[in-house]
């Protein structure tokens, strides 16, 4: 299915859920030009926001991507709560909602470094190309080498830029 | 310790990495310096058209001439 990287958001939004884009999207939103289809959050794991994570994705009818159809798989506080990352699909698309990031640390810690982004008409948290960068590279995956090697020109054509 | 209470204080360098420095080579720029010219909302619609796009790529019928 097409994701619909906006109704995701704006469910988000909507919702009051304290999240930080980050992945694939948050590269986008920097500047890369690498096609994704998943939507990366990192969401504060505090209980109220996990209850807002519940209710706003519930009628998104969120899964487990990948997973055999018909398991007992309860979208519930008490699921969210005993687990960490979880790698969904909703009728909106994939979206991968991240605890804590490799060396990168949770949503609070991550806060002082996101920058507000104005997109599909609602403001989002996005982490930082900086950020982005470090937290790529501490992660180690070969997978994402050609994703930090974006993300550095990118920073390096942003400094150009600001030199000239 | 909640394990949602872990707070992670490694410091990961940004000095050029030789293996990253070979991937940048490869990296289309012109792409960059479009996108730099958008706004992140225009950034992410045309993330969003373009997944569209190979998305209908995907399941357009197949026949051979």
């Amino acid at each position: 299915m097409t994701p619909d990287f906006a109704a995701l958001l704006r469910a988000l939004a909507a919702g009051g859920v304290e999240c930080i884009l980050v992945g694939a999207v948050a590269a986008a939103v920097h500047g890369a030009a690498r096609a994704t289809y998943d939507v990366d959050v990192l969401y504060a794991r505090t209980p109220q926001n996990i209850a807002r994570l519940v209710a706003t994705l519930a009628p998104l009818r969120p899964y487990l991507r990948g997973a055999p159809s018909g398991l007992p798989f309860r979208w519930d506080v008490d699921t969210l709560s005993r687990g960490l990352n979880f790698t969904l699909t909703t009728t909106a698309g994939d979206l991968d909602l991240l605890g804590e990031l490799t060396y990168g640390g949770t949503h609070d810690a991550l806060l002082a470094d996101t920058e507000i982004v104005c997109v599909f008409g609602i403001e989002c948290r996005c982490l930082s190309l900086e950020r982005l960068i470090q937290v790529k590279r501490a992660a180690g995956r070969v997978k994402d080498l050609e994703a930090i090697a974006e993300l550095e020109a990118i920073a390096e054509e942003r400094r150009r830029d600001t030199i000239a | 310790m909640a394990r949602s209470d872990v707070q992670f204080d490694v410091d990961i360098s940004l000095d050029p990495d030789p293996v990253i420095e070979v991937y940048k080579k490869d990296v289309d720029r012109t792409l960059i310096r479009e996108n730099l010219k958008l706004t992140p909302d225009d950034r992410l619609r045309k993330l969003a058209a373009f997944v569209a796009f190979l998305e209908e790529l995907r399941n357009a019928p197949r026949h051979k001439p």
